[in-house]
């Protein structure tokens, strides 16, 4: 246990510590590159915890897709003027303010977990019971197999599970990808406006929109792709 | 991030993309020498080209008012390096048209078959570093391989394997060794069934033809109205070549061969055995079919070699033509011939008072002009299609700075 | 093998120091510090081995001989003399480079590359070697792999560099898109082996070649096709090596690095090579079983003449060479086609992962689970089985209640 309670001690001054550094510096890249970091430590302590899948859903979704997005955005419009962002005083005060407030919400919210206040090791062992994802797929199929089968006087719609959220997250995903590709489409038609020569073939520029190569239907198609999760969680 | 609407049409949603000056080169892997190559880009897409020379300069021409005729060979094996035979072998030509001279049968198929090999040479260096700018990296040196072959021939003639100066006005510094021609003719024999293979790595692959065809497509008018020549401009339907096309005193040195201009006429190619036929997304004029004029030219000059080795062979005598003595003073006059080189028309000027060395030498290069398109073709293609651009119009900087 | 290797440790550790204190947590740092230091050394000498073999293979293709001289007629010791002028090249950094991404990214690859390897197994049951075991393990290393993205991101951004910061954007939008269908790819064999613990996955494949999931149906095959060319675009390989692209880019992303810090990138990009390749053949190529069914894992002759102590750890140990054999042939297959290929244009990466890639990934997915279910059995051989032939040596099996059966039909095989 006591590499445990060291790994914890480890990660979670790491994932503090490089919030606060988040906070702290004024170099945008470097504040994302933080928040990498910070995240990171995180994912860790999910390992930690044997939430492996949590673990690797954080790795995924936030560190490698979300915040790729994130440094490549900062990364392309940060000019030398914005790249360092002086903080006044008073809007430090405001953060701190909302910042302490959320500490105390999410800290008395956690103390009213039960298992969590576990006192006896029967109670904590509770806790600590193995779960595996698989009622979870389930459920996102509309298959409860976590609760009771259905006996002949149960209601009918006993156990809807997650399949009508499920489908919602969907459709609202496919929107936006459709909404982001017409974006796109918008801005190449813009472009090879500019473009414009009569040297070129016309085949030539319709290749170069169909490809995009500015990247940026890409982009936010993969910015799309990434959202289910964070709607998710 | 601002969104301001600089440009009316630009569309009202459009994010501010900032355009950024990117330098290629001087010291960039494939600007095929110290090409600078100031790009205009908006992400991806070049909007602009502007290519600087001059980092190669070395006053070659005004080098050249101050010796004589046979003692500026040198300088002219420095200015398309890949080529250089050619290149000797068009200063000879100006200066001999001065005088009016024609050097011996023997000694003009003798520069038939040598300015051919060196064509097969420049053009199989043109072929690999193609394949080099593109991302490949075989091709280059089984190009390498063969043209050493080449480059061995050439030392067994002069004693030479770049700047040869074998070729000068009034023939050739010697004549060929004996047993040249027949280890010349076991080479062709080599070379040529592995012409396929560079066919499969480049000019039929895939990946390949998605790269280079439809990019930086030169239409027939605008490549004459830039002055292009060599296999861009045939590359882009142009059917012109010197070499049938020329003056006289050039197109004699031809003259009894057997040969076509390699050109696309009526959509299909003269002399394609074993090579591919286009493919269907190619249009004339795009970096595609100034390489594959490039690969059909090799074949070509092959069996111009072979039939020149044949006509020398046959001719009587040993007289291979005698380099004019160094201090001979030239005809008063003025005189410019234009040859095909690998790269197109080279030119040579020559201005005479009556004195050894010439009053003023210039030099007309064909890779300069084909260079000059890279800001028309250029605009608008991604950044990867640069290297594709400038490789397909396969410049060599010490002809264009001289 | 961490809990067998923490066992073994822990009785040594218990023998040695056995009154200092809390054995067990010497034993468990022990035991990751020989682990750590064993994947480390597989992903460093597995890159000096590589290193040789890319420019062997290289001269070969070229019909040049590559490396002759340094260490006998192979060239064996070429890659650490390399190495060594790599270490004495001096470590420059631009003026304007932003020195602390500069210095931090080529570690951050390496660390990405590296810490994959921690759920990777080198064998299977009844001894795995793997350094810690999870059970969402394909997911874990697909994850781990996308990190590797931030070490070129940050190192093309903090050059200060236009040509770093094309090979930057240029990675970003590649690895990003490809993350696509190569998640895609993976989950056909997750589908067929139920699980996505790369030692189920393995193991389900054992028995012969034609119990590969590579041959268990058309989909498949075509699946795995795709995964190779979605896990070369990840690393970085050509034709998809538009991040460095030396002759648009000069060095794309590491143009401004030099020495040490220059070799660390690559030392990286070979431990991601290696990992795809082992990856592929533990999905696709029976992972660490033969060819032919060799017996050397449990209930084999091997176990039978030696028992399952000396025995099980010879098999693990001849199924760790096996799988060795099968990464190393696709790493091969990635220096050929490296070598022999020209470089695909940027638009034409992204059009190749999402117009082609991403759909044909899709519907092989389906296509391979619709043909799992109405040919659970194989079409022509009979897929190995082990619990089920278990089964039927004990008889009659109870129907299970109807929940669990649904879940067993989705997860794969009956």
């Amino acid at each position: 246990m006591i590499w445990h309670s060291f790994f914890f001690a480890l990660f979670a001054a790491l994932a503090c510590g490089f919030a606060l550094a988040v906070v702290l510096t004024s170099n945008v890249v470097r504040m994302a590159f933080y928040l990498v970091l910070s995240l990171s430590a995180t994912a860790g302590l999910y390992f930690l915890a044997g939430a492996d899948f949590v673990g690797s859903m954080q790795l995924m979704i936030y560190v490698g897709g979300t915040l790729v997005l994130l440094i490549f955005g900062v990364m392309l419009t940060a000019q030398e003027e914005f790249i360092r962002i002086s903080t006044r005083p008073a809007e430090v005060a405001l953060a701190a303010m909302v910042g302490l407030a959320l500490l105390i919400l999410l800290s008395s919210a956690a103390f009213r977990v039960p298992a969590w206040r576990g006192d006896t090791p029967a109670e904590r062992s509770l806790a600590l019971t193995p779960q595996t994802v698989g009622p979870i797929a389930m459920a996102l199929l509309g298959l409860r197999v976590d609760q009771a089968p259905p006996t002949a006087d149960s209601p009918p719609n006993d156990r809807p599970g997650y399949v009508l959220i499920f489908e919602i997250i969907s459709v609202h995903l496919l929107v936006v990808l459709v909404g982001a590709a017409y974006l796109a489409r918008g801005r190449i038609g813009a472009n090879s406006l500019v473009r414009q020569d009569p040297s070129q073939p016309a085949s030539d520029l319709d290749d170069l929109a169909d490809a995009d190569p500015s990247g940026s239907e890409l982009l936010e198609a993969s910015q799309t792709l990434d959202s289910p999760a964070e709607t998710g969680a | 991030m601002q969104t301001s609407v600089e440009d009316p049409r630009v569309l009202e949603f459009d994010v501010r993309t900032d355009e950024m000056l990117v330098n290629m080169g001087p010291q960039h892997p494939s600007t095929h020498g110290v090409l600078r190559l100031v790009l205009r880009t908006d992400g991806e897409v070049v909007s602009e080209v502007t290519p600087h020379i001059g980092y190669l300069h070395r006053c070659a021409e005004k080098i050249g008012e101050n010796l004589a005729v046979r003692q500026w060979i040198p300088y002219t094996d420095r200015m398309d390096y890949l080529a250089a035979m050619n290149m000797n072998l068009g200063w000879s030509l100006a200066v001999e048209k001065l005088h009016g001279y024609a050097p011996p049968e023997r000694g003009r198929h003798l520069r038939v078959i040598i300015a051919e090999l060196g064509r097969i040479a420049s053009h199989l260096v043109g072929m690999g570093a193609y394949g080099l700018d593109l991302g490949s990296f075989s091709p280059f040196l089984y190009a390498f391989r063969e043209r050493e072959k080449i480059l061995d021939l050439f030392e067994q003639a002069c004693g030479a394997r770049l700047t040869y100066s074998y070729l000068t006005p009034g023939g050739a510094t010697a004549d060929l060794p004996a047993g040249w021609t027949t280890r010349c003719l076991k080479m062709l024999d080599e070379f040529e069934p592995i012409l396929p293979e560079y066919h499969t790595l480049l000019t039929s692959n895939a990946i390949f033809v998605k790269r280079t065809c439809k990019v930086g497509v030169l239409t027939a008018d605008r490549a004459i109205s830039y002055g292009v020549s060599g296999p861009v401009l045939r590359g882009s339907g142009v059917d012109f070549d010197l070499r049938r096309d020329g003056e006289p005193c050039y197109t004699q040195m031809y003259a009894g061969y057997d040969f076509q201009v390699i050109v696309e006429r009526a959509g299909s190619y003269p002399a394609t055995t074993g090579a591919p036929p286009p493919p269907p997304e190619a249009v004339l004029g795009d970096s595609w079919h100034r390489f594959y004029v490039r690969m059909l030219e090799v074949v070509q000059s092959i069996s111009l070699v072979r039939q020149a080795i044949a006509l020398y062979e046959a001719e009587e005598g040993l007289d291979h033509g005698q380099p004019f003595k160094l201090g001979a003073k030239l005809p008063v006059g003025e005189t410019y011939l234009e040859t095909e080189a690998p790269r197109g028309q080279m030119g040579f000027y020559l201005v005479s008072l009556g004195q050894p060395n010439p009053w003023r030498a210039r030099a007309r290069s064909s890779s300069f002009c084909n260079l000059s398109v890279i800001g028309e073709i250029g605009r608008g293609c991604l950044i990867a299609d640069i290297p594709a651009i400038v490789g397909s119009l396969d410049i060599v900087m010490g002809e264009i700075d001289r | 093998m961490a809990v067998t290797l923490n066992r073994a440790l822990d009785a040594l550790t218990g023998w040695l120091v056995g009154s200092i204190g809390d054995d067990a947590a010497c034993g468990y740092a022990l035991a990751a510090i020989l682990q750590a230091g064993m994947l480390l050394n597989l992903v460093a000498i597995s890159g000096l081995v590589f290193i040789w073999l890319e420019r062997k293979i290289a001269g070969r293709i070229q019909d040049r001989l590559g490396p002759t001289r340094t260490g006998g007629r192979f060239g064996w010791l070429q890659t650490i003399a390399d190495g060594l002028k790599l270490l004495c090249k001096e470590d420059l950094m631009p003026g304007k480079a932003d020195w602390l991404l500069f210095r931090l990214a080529p570690y951050i690859g390496l660390a990405a590359s590296l810490s994959a390897f921690l759920a990777l197994p080198f064998s299977g049951m009844p001894h795995p070697f793997v350094a810690q075991r999870l059970d969402v393990a394909v997911f874990f290393v697909l994850a781990v792999l996308g990190l590797e993205v931030f070490s070129v991101i940050l190192a093309g951004y903090s050059s200060a560099s236009k040509w770093s910061l094309f090979g930057a954007m240029r990675e970003a939008a590649q690895v990003v898109s490809y993350e696509v269908p190569l998640g895609l790819c993976a989950v056909t064999p997750v589908m067929l082996a139920g699980s996505m613990d790369l030692v189920t996955i393995g193991d389900a494949q054992q028995g012969g070649f034609w119990n590969w999931y590579l041959l268990h149906s058309p989909f498949a095959f075509i699946t795995f096709g795709v995964y190779f060319t979605c896990a070369t675009a990840s690393v970085n390989r050509a034709p998809f090596d538009l991040a460095e692209a030396e002759s648009e880019l000069v060095g794309g992303f590491h143009t401004e690095y030099s020495g040490l810090r220059w070799s660390l990138f690559f030392l990286a990009e070979y431990g991601s090579m290696m990992l795809v390749s082992l990856l592929a053949a533990i999905l696709f190529l029976g992972g660490w079983h033969g060819v032919l069914p060799l017996g050397l894992g449990s209930g084999g002759w091997l176990e039978a003449l030696l028992g399952t102590g000396i025995g099980g750890y010879l098999g693990a140990l001849l199924g760790l060479v096996l799988l060795l054999t099968k990464g190393l042939l696709l790493v091969i297959f990635m220096m050929w086609a490296r070598w022999s290929l020209p470089r695909l244009r940027i638009d034409q990466v992204m059009t190749t992962c999402l117009k082609y890639c991403t759909p044909i990934a899709a519907v092989c997915f389906l296509g391979a689970t619709l043909w799992q279910a109405s040919l659970p059995n194989g079409l022509l051989l009979r897929p190995y089985n082990a619990e089920l032939l278990r089964a039927q040596a004990a008889g009659p099996v109870a129907t299970p209640p109807a929940d669990v059966l649904i879940v067993d039909t989705a997860g794969g095989r009956p």
